[in-house]
């Protein structure tokens, strides 16, 4: 007699991609043995072994014949312990202890303990995301997971703390167990922009940034507030909608970084590696399946990079196309993997090799080939990015103690909601003015306004991606004196934070 | 010696040979010195040492003619051809083609025995070079443009080192006026530096196409070594009736200027610094030495007045009223119809503090008006060339009219 054949469903991960993964199992007359067929990665093979000491230990029968289990399709790599849980059932299925009618209704992934206990993976949350996505109704799914599971709207979750709820589950002798919703919070506020004293240069080019999602490059000596102001930039940002938040805990998920009793957090992050990171930290990477990186980890937030020069060259290189287009493609030989990294950047760099040049308290000691050496590495390509360049000097003593607190963060914060939503009216919802089509923005300029810019640009040597970036700016300039035209004065202005010579030539 | 190898080389130098200068002569000098250990500096020395009967070319043809061999002739082609690439033209200490002043008291002054010369400087004109550290804060960036426009405008040549800093500041302010500027080379003709203003579109193509000068004693491929720099420096004081040094460090090269000026008996001046700044430590120090003080071109003028009594092309007296006549025509235009492009309140700032430079933060926040818009007005200034901004902040590129701000 041919058994018939076991089969549940299982969710496979490349980067934020979900692919359908069947678990196939059949159990025949033979000596007893588990096969597992189908491009398992080190951790799925040692399932076999967690699966079944699992099994026993829950007090369920162990089949003693020879075992099949096959995860379908066999080119797609499986990795992780997340094929623990389909695994499971798929043999509990195949040895009748399920119904097998139940079991192929059925989508599942988490890990097994060797006690039968049933816990969350880190991805947890992609993963369930991804099998609705697939058409998954009904899921199996650590109970410890299920709070942040029950954010993915149109699924039946079925949270199982061990392997016994589970067959109690699939032969109906149990119904699900409630499940308490996984609160929505606001980190703690940012500092506050009040606390910034005088720097109304450096406090504009803030408030552009964070109202047009424009790339910031803060150049200044050591101590004159360049991360202080990079800390309040991410306050100054509107809440996340559920969506984008979603999007940021899958990957801060599958980075590990979540855990799935955490509230989903509503705030944009905001991630600051430091300088000495490498390629793979920044962009993503690592064997097998590439992981996201502090580029992606930032999505929808904001990326700091202190001492901007003092990063290797390739890193900065890699990040050019994320920032042009928002997300990361990374190529391995086992997998092509997209992560999207909509992420504002915010630059530090001190503007020589000691720090002090401009600085009218210390000297500079640098020469000046050094000083042009030094900031020969940021020229080109990246320095194109850079919407926004300000060059900070170091308050006098007078300003600190004097200075009149500046506006606070909710007064800024309010004025840049106000110029995303005229830009997200223009352009479409979540569409920021960084991300415009160059030719709907000309045809929002005055003529006057464009032809001062290519003025402007070509005298200062600029490219022609220099033109269409400025004109974003000069847009987002516009939105925050909410007027519907980019005029000359607001191309102007935004030609002032790009002029070569605020990067010091000679 | 074969006379068929120095036809040859004659036959090229003739093409590379300032008019009035003799291409064999400068022929048999190049093959001389093209070979190692003899450099065009000891053959200067070497002529120093032998009796001043005669003129310098009998004396240069006399000293080498007699040791070439065809090897220094066929070595001596390659540096000939590069020459005539960049468009040089060479003359040999003594010719008519070669500067006046330089000359003066040759081989026992330092004149380089050959000069190549790219440009077609004015051979009479009075002269003053101009002079400082590469690392030049605003306030120095300022007062040179400030001098070197207005000597400019009287009539003067203004010369330099072609470096970054002060020498590049004066180049620019005297670049079109009437008197010109040249460019003295701290290596050859075919070594990009520096780079910024050697490249094509550069301060160095600026200089020729208004009618300026690029000279170098230097074979064409020479570096721009330590040493070739500051010999470079007597090369500017050579060439220059006064020698203003404006800013410099302890171990200035302005320094070495200023001692070859005073060796050939020139006027040195030099202005007077912020007492704690490093870059103010050889204008002091000089000051202390007897320099005299330059607190505006009013300075600078009558010490070019009485410094060349008679220059042949320019009386030194009407270059003086020419002067007293043309800065107070830019004081009357200034006061009468100042033109801004900026807000009064920035202006006045900006005119208050000239010529040290003033940090945007501080502009914004004097302007009373937005940011944003004074930004604007900042991008507007600095396309109409009215400001320039630098490390220290935003500078008025010309010096404001004395009544300080513009009229309403």
């Amino acid at each position: 007699m041919v058994r018939e054949l076991a089969i549940v469903r299982g969710v496979a991960l490349l980067g934020l991609r979900a692919m359908e993964v069947r678990v196939e199992a059949t159990s025949s007359p033979g000596l007893p043995m588990l096969r597992l067929v189908g491009l398992p990665d080190a951790a799925v093979r040692e399932a076999g072994d967690r699966v079944r000491t699992a099994i026993t230990r829950r007090g369920l029968r162990w089949p003693g014949e020879r075992i099949v289990v096959n995860l379908a399709p066999a080119e797609l790599p499986k990795v992780g312990s997340a094929f623990d849980l389909p695994l499971a059932v798929a043999i509990l299925a195949a040895s009748g202890q399920v119904p097998l009618a139940a079991a192929a209704a059925c989508w599942a992934c988490g890990e097994l303990g060797l006690d039968g206990s049933v816990r969350p993976v880190a991805g947890q949350l992609p993963l369930v995301a991804g099998a609705r996505r697939l058409g998954a109704e009904r899921l199996l799914l650590p109970a410890g997971a299920a709070s942040e599971a029950a954010l993915v709207d149109g699924l039946e979750l079925l949270p199982v703390a061990d392997l016994g709820e589970v067959v109690d589950l699939l032969t109906a002798r149990n119904s699900p167990r409630e499940i308490v919703p996984l609160a929505r919070r606001r980190a703690a506020p940012a500092p506050d922009l009040a606390e910034v004293r005088g720097q109304p240069l450096a406090r504009r080019a803030v408030e552009l940034a964070a109202a047009g999602g424009h790339h910031l490059l803060l150049s200044g000596p050591p101590g004159c507030g360049k991360s202080m102001l990079a800390e309040r930039l991410v306050g100054l940002l509107p809440d996340l909608d559920t969506t984008q938040a979603l999007e940021v805990a899958a990957l801060h998920s599958l980075a590990g970084l979540r855990s799935p009793d955490q509230p989903l957090e509503l705030r944009p992050p905001r991630r600051a590696p430091h300088q000495i990171v490498s390629a793979a930290a920044l962009i993503g990477g690592g064997s097998g399946v590439p992981r996201p990186g502090e580029v992606s980890l930032a999505h929808h937030g904001v990326l700091t990079l202190d001492e901007l020069l003092e990063v290797p060259r390739v890193v900065l290189d890699a990040l050019r196309q994320p920032l042009e287009q928002g997300e990361v493609v990374l190529t391995r030989s086992r997998a092509r993997v997209t992560y999207p990294a909509r992420v504002l950047l915010v630059a530090a760099t001190n503007p020589c090799p000691c720090g002090h040049l401009g600085d009218p308290r210390r000297a500079c000691r640098c020469r000046p080939d050094q000083v042009a050496r030094y900031r020969a590495r940021l020229s080109g390509p990246l320095l194109d990015r850079l919407d926004l360049q300000v060059a900070l000097r170091p308050l006098d003593h007078d300003a600190l103690v004097d200075a009149a607190p500046g506006e606070s963060s909710a007064v800024v914060a309010a004025r840049v909601a106000a110029a995303r939503r005229r830009a997200a009216a223009r352009w479409g919802s979540g569409a920021l003015n960084r991300d415009a089509r160059a030719q709907q923005l000309r045809e929002s300029t005055e003529g006057a306004a464009l032809a001062r810019l290519a003025g402007a640009v070509h005298g200062t040597g600029g490219s022609a991606r220099a033109f269409d970036r400025t004109l974003r700016v000069a847009r987002t300039i516009a939105d925050l004196a909410d007027s519907e035209v980019v005029g000359t004065s607001h191309v102007e202005e935004a030609v002032a934070y790009r002029l070569p010579a605020a990067r010091g030539a000679a | 010696m074969s006379d068929d190898g120095l036809a040859r080389l004659t036959r090229a130098c003739a093409t590379v040979s300032a008019p009035g200068t003799d291409p064999e002569l400068v022929a048999v000098v190049i093959g001389w010195a093209v070979r190692p250990r003899r450099s065009l500096d000891a053959l200067r020395r070497h002529l120093a040492a032998t009796p001043a009967d005669q003129e310098p070319g009998v004396r240069l043809r006399r000293a080498v003619g007699a040791q070439l061999d065809q090897d220094d002739l066929r070595h001596a082609r390659a540096p000939v051809a590069s020459w005539a690439q960049r468009g040089c033209v060479l003359s040999v200490v003594g010719d008519p083609g070669y500067p006046r002043r330089l000359a003066e008291g040759w081989p026992d002054t330092d004149g380089p025995v050959l000069l190549a010369t790219a440009g077609a400087p004015p051979a009479d004109r009075p002269t003053v070079a101009v002079v400082g550290s590469r690392r030049a804060s605003s306030y120095g960036r300022g007062v040179t443009s400030w001098l070197a426009e207005a000597a400019g405008h009287a009539g003067a040549h203004v010369v330099s080192g072609g470096a970054i800093g002060i020498d590049a500041a004066a180049h620019r302010a005297a670049l079109a006026t009437v008197g010109g500027t040249s460019v003295v080379l701290g290596c050859g003709h075919n070594v990009d530096y520096p780079r910024g203003h050697a490249r094509a579109g550069g301060l160095f193509e600026d200089i020729r196409a208004q009618g300026g000068g690029v000279l170098s004693e230097q074979f064409p491929d020479v570096a721009p070594r330590a040493g070739v720099v500051r010999a470079r420096n007597r090369i500017v004081a050579g060439l220059a009736d006064v020698v203003v040094v404006v800013e410099g460090g302890d171990r200035s090269g302005a320094l070495l200027t200023a001692t070859a000026a005073l060796e050939r008996g020139r006027t040195v001046l030099a202005v007077p610094g912020d007492v704690r700044a490093s870059g103010s430590v050889a204008p002091n120090r000089l000051l202390g030495e007897g320099a005299h003080p330059c607190t505006g071109p009013e300075d600078l003028l009558d010490a070019m007045a009485s410094a060349s009594p008679s220059p042949p092309s320019i009386p030194a007296t009407t270059a003086r009223l020419d002067a007293r006549a043309s800065s107070q025509q830019l004081d009357a235009g200034d006061a009468a119809a100042i033109v801004t492009v900026l807000p009064r309140a920035v202006h006045a700032v900006l005119a208050a503090a000239w010529p040290r430079a003033v940090p945007v933060d501080v502009l914004l926040e004097r302007a009373g008006v937005g940011a944003g818009a004074v930004l604007a007005a900042l991008t507007r200034a600095q396309i109409a060339g009215e400001i320039s901004e630098g490390p220290e902040g935003v500078v008025l590129q010309r010096r404001p009219a004395r009544a300080g701000g513009p009229p309403p």
